[in-house]
C-alpha cells in the first residue's frame, strides 16, 4: 500500500515539471520582449537590467528553463511590476482568503448537494426531486456575477441582514494577528470576539455564492451516480438477500462516495474561476482578484505565479482524490 | 410434501409510451408449477421466455414497471405474493435464497467476502458476530473452497467466476434455506466449473432434503440434474412433468421441437433457431402463443389451449395433446 502510494505521489515530479515548462512558455511566446513583459511598463534602466540579467537571456532556452526551474524552486516567483514585492509573498497573503471562501463554501455545497442527491434519487421523479431538479437547474444557469449582486442587493440593500461587500472584514476593525490567515479563525483563537463576528458576517454571503454554485452541478452528478448504484446488480442482490432497508441504503451510499467524491474534486479545480468572480464582486482580495487583476493590467510576473499556483493546486487536489480513493476503493489496490 | 405452488401466475410490464398510450407487456401468462421439497425443477425455455421473471416475481423483486397483476405463489402455504414488504424480506436470505447469474457484480465491491456472509446471517439469525464468523467458514470449507479463512478476507474482484458463484451459493444456504432458486448458476463458467456447481447443488439437495429451482437454457443441465422440468415459452408453461418422462415422451409441440432440435450438446444457447422468432410480447396472439411458429397450429389454436394431464404429473398445454 505504501508503495502505491508513494508511485502516486512520484507522478506529480514529472506534473510539475510540464507546469513549469507551461509557465514559462507562457512569458516567452506571448509575444514582446519577456523583459519588458516582467519588468513592466514604469521600470527604470536599472530594474531592466536587472530583469534581464535574472533571465539569463544570452544562454540558450534550455538553459533559460534551468534558470526559471532553480529560481521557482527556491521560492522565487519574481517581482510584481504594479507593487514592487515579490509575487510569493503577495500570493501567501492573499492564499487564505480564497481558500476560506473556497472551503467553506464547497463544504457547504456538498452538505447540501450530497444529501439531496441521494434523497432525490432514492425517489426518482418524486416531489423531491423534482423541486432539487428544478432548484439546480436555476443553479447551473444564473451567471456567477449577477448572483453576487443580487445577493448585495437582496440582503444588504433591501434588507440590511448583511454587511455591504467590502472585504473580509469591517473597514474600522483590525484583523486579528496571522496565525492561521483566516480571520473567523484567528479573531476565533485570539478571543477577537467582534473581530471574528465581522469576519463571518463578510463571509456569509460570498460563501452562500459559491455553495450554491457548487451544489448545483453536485446534487445532479451525486443523484445520477447513486441512481446508478441503485439499479446494479449488487444492490438488487442485497434485496434478494432480504438485508435491511437501512443498510441496504448504507451499502448504496458507500458506494457512490468514490464517483462522488471524485466529481467534487474536479468540480473544485474548476471552481477557481467562479471564485475569482465572486471574490471580485465583494472585493474579497483573495488569490483570484489578485489573479483577474494582474491579467487586466499586464503584470506578467504575477499572472505566470498566478497559473502556477492555480496548476499545483489543481495537481495537489487530484493527489488528495487520488489518495482518497486508493484507501477506500478495494479495487485501487491499497486498501489495507 | 409440496413446498412451493405457483398458480396461474400472471406479470405485465406496464409502461406509458411517448404518446402517453399505457403499453402493456404481457410477460408472465399464467404460469403454474409446483415443487416438492427434497427435489430439483429444471425451469428451462429460451432468452426472454420469462424464466428469470417468474423468480423475481416469486420473490417479491419485481421493480416498476414490472407487476404482478394476478395468481398465487404458495410457499409452505402462505402466499409470497400477498405478503407485506417487510414480511417477504424477511423470508428472503432466510427460508428461500437466489443464486443469480452474474456472481461477481451482485457482490457488493466494497465488503469482504467474510463480511458479506456475517452480513446476511446477523440479518436474519441471532448470532454474535464470532458465530457467525465460525459459520462462514464452515459454509465456505464445505462448498470446497480452500483455504476458507483466507477466503474470508478476499474482495469480491479477487474472486474468479465459479469462486464467486460458490460465494454466491454460501450466501444463499448461510440461513439454511428451504427453497433455493438458482438463475442460470453457470452460465458464464467453463465446463468443468459447471459440473462442479452443479454437482454440488445436487449434493446439497439430496443432503438436506431443501427444494431447489434451476433456471437454465440448457437441456442438458436440466438432463442430468433435475428431477422435474418446467418448459417454458412466452410466459407460459407449456409443458412440465418428470424429466424423464418428458424427454421420452415430449407432448407439446414446442418441447418435442426443443429435444428434436438440440440432440448432441442439448443446448439452446440465444436459441431463436427453433422455427422462428419468439412473439412480441405487447401484441400475444389470441389463443396459444405458439401458434405462429407451430406446425401443428390449426384453427382451434385461436382460442386458449387446456393443460392435459398425461398422468404421472405429466402436464401438457395443447389442444393436440390428448390425454
Ligand atoms: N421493461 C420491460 N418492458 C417490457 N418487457 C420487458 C421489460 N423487461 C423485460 N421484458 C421482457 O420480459 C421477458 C422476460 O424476461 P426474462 O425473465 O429475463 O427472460 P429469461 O430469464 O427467460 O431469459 C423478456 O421477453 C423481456 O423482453
Ligand atoms: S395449441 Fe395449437 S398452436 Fe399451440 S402448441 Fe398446440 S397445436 Fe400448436
Ligand atoms: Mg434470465
Amino acid at each position: 500500500m505504501a508503495g502505491l502510494l508513494a508511485r502516486r505521489i512520484i507522478l506529480v515530479v514529472p506534473l510539475l515539471a510540464v507546469i513549469l515548462l507551461f509557465t514559462f512558455l507562457l512569458v516567452r511566446i506571448s509575444g514582446g520582449d519577456p523583459v519588458g513583459l516582467l519588468a513592466g511598463p514604469t521600470a527604470t534602466t536599472e530594474e531592466i537590467a536587472l530583469v534581464r540579467a535574472s533571465l539569463a537571456l544570452d544562454q540558450p532556452i534550455w538553459v533559460q528553463f534551468g534558470v526559471y526551474m532553480g529560481k521557482v524552486l527556491q521560492g522565487d516567483l519574481g517581482n510584481s511590476w504594479l507593487s514592487n514585492r515579490p509575487v510569493l509573498a503577495e500570493i501567501l497573503d492573499r492564499a487564505p482568503a480564497t481558500i476560506e471562501l473556497m472551503f467553506w463554501g464547497v463544504l457547504i455545497g456538498a452538505g447540501i448537494g450530497i444529501p439531496a442527491g441521494l434523497r432525490a434519487a432514492f425517489r426518482p421523479d418524486g416531489s423531491f426531486d423534482q423541486t432539487t431538479r428544478f432548484l439546480s437547474l436555476l443553479g447551473f444557469s444564473v451567471p456567477t456575477y449577477w448572483l453576487g449582486l443580487i445577493m448585495l442587493f437582496v440582503f444588504f440593500y433591501l434588507l440590511g441582514w448583511a454587511p455591504p461587500g467590502m472585504g473580509r472584514i469591517d473597514l474600522f476593525l483590525t484583523p486579528p494577528d496571522r496565525i492561521t490567515g483566516s480571520y473567523l479563525i484567528d479573531g476565533l483563537l485570539a478571543a477577537d470576539w467582534e473581530a471574528a463576528g465581522s469576519a463571518f458576517s463578510q463571509l456569509v454571503l460570498p460563501v452562500l455564492c459559491v455553495a450554491i454554485i457548487s451544489a448545483a452541478p453536485i446534487i445532479k452528478q451525486t443523484r445520477a451516480i447513486a441512481l446508478e448504484v441503485l439499479a446494479s446488480d449488487y444492490i438488487r442482490y442485497a434485496r434478494a438477500q432480504g438485508l435491511p432497508h437501512g443498510q441496504i441504503r448504507a451499502m448504496a451510499l458507500r458506494n457512490s462516495m468514490t464517483p462522488v467524491v471524485t466529481f467534487i474534486g474536479t468540480e473544485i479545480t474548476g471552481l477557481v474561476g467562479t471564485t475569482s468572480l465572486i471574490e471580485y464582486v465583494f472585493a474579497w482580495g483573495g488569490l483570484g482578484q489578485y489573479g483577474l487583476s494582474a491579467i487586466i493590467a499586464g503584470d506578467f510576473a504575477v499572472v505566470q505565479g498566478y497559473v502556477l499556483v492555480l496548476a499545483l493546486f489543481s495537481v495537489l487536489v487530484f493527489l488528495a482524490v487520488d489518495v482518497f480513493v486508493m484507501l477506500t476503493e478495494p479495487r485501487a489496490g491499497a486498501t489495507p | 410434501m409440496t413446498l412451493l405452488s405457483v398458480e396461474d401466475l400472471h406479470t405485465h410490464f406496464i409502461s406509458r409510451d411517448l404518446d402517453n398510450q399505457i403499453r402493456t407487456a404481457r410477460a408472465l401468462n399464467g404460469v403454474s408449477f409446483s415443487l416438492d421439497a427434497g427435489r430439483i425443477l429444471g425451469l428451462v425455455g429460451e432468452t426472454g421466455a420469462g424464466k428469470s421473471l417468474t423468480a423475481t416475481s416469486i420473490m417479491g423483486l419485481l421493480r416498476p414497471p414490472a407487476r404482478v397483476v394476478g395468481g398465487r405463489a404458495l410457499f409452505e402455504g402462505r402466499d409470497l405474493l400477498a405478503m407485506p414488504e417487510a414480511e417477504i424480506n424477511a423470508l428472503r436470505g432466510r427460508d428461500m435464497a437466489l443464486v443469480v447469474q452474474s456472481p461477481k457484480s451482485s457482490l457488493d465491491p466494497l465488503s469482504r467476502i467474510g463480511d458479506q456472509l456475517i452480513r446476511i446471517h446477523r440479518a436474519h439469525r441471532k448470532a454474535s458476530e464470532r458465530q457467525a464468523r465460525e459459520r462462514a467458514v464452515q459454509m465456505l470449507a464445505s462448498l470446497g473452497i480452500p483455504d476458507p479463512s483466507r477466503r474470508m478476507q478476499a474482495w469480491p474482484h479477487e474472486l474468479s467466476g465459479g469462486m464467486a458463484q460458490r460465494v454466491l451459493i454460501a450466501l444463499a444456504l448461510m440461513n439454511e434455506p428451504r427453497l433455493l432458486i438458482a438463475d442460470e448458476p453457470t452460465t458464464g463458467l467453463d465446463v468443468t466449473v459447471q459440473a462442479q456447481i452443479l454437482d454440488l447443488l445436487r449434493d446439497l439437495v439430496r443432503r438436506t432434503g431443501i427444494g431447489a429451482i434451476i433456471i437454465t437454457h440448457d437441456l442438458g443441465v436440466v438432463a442430468h440434474y433435475c428431477d422435474e422440468m418446467a418448459v417454458m415459452y412466452a410466459g407460459t408453461i407449456v409443458e412440465s412433468g418428470p424429466v424423464r418422462q418428458v424427454f421420452a415422451h415430449p407432448a407439446h409441440p414446442y418441447t418435442a421441437n426443443l429435444i428434436g432440435a438440440t440432440p448432441e450438446r442439448l443446448k439452446l444457447g440465444g436459441a431463436r433457431t427453433v422455427g422462428g422468432p419468439p412473439p412480441n410480447l405487447f401484441r400475444l396472439p389470441e389463443g396459444c402463443a405458439y401458434r405462429d411458429r407451430c406446425p401443428q397450429a390449426g384453427a382451434d389454436c385461436a382460442t386458449s389451449p387446456p393443460d392435459v394431464a398425461l398422468g404421472a404429473g405429466h402436464i401438457a398445454r395443447c389442444h393436440r395433446v390428448a390425454a
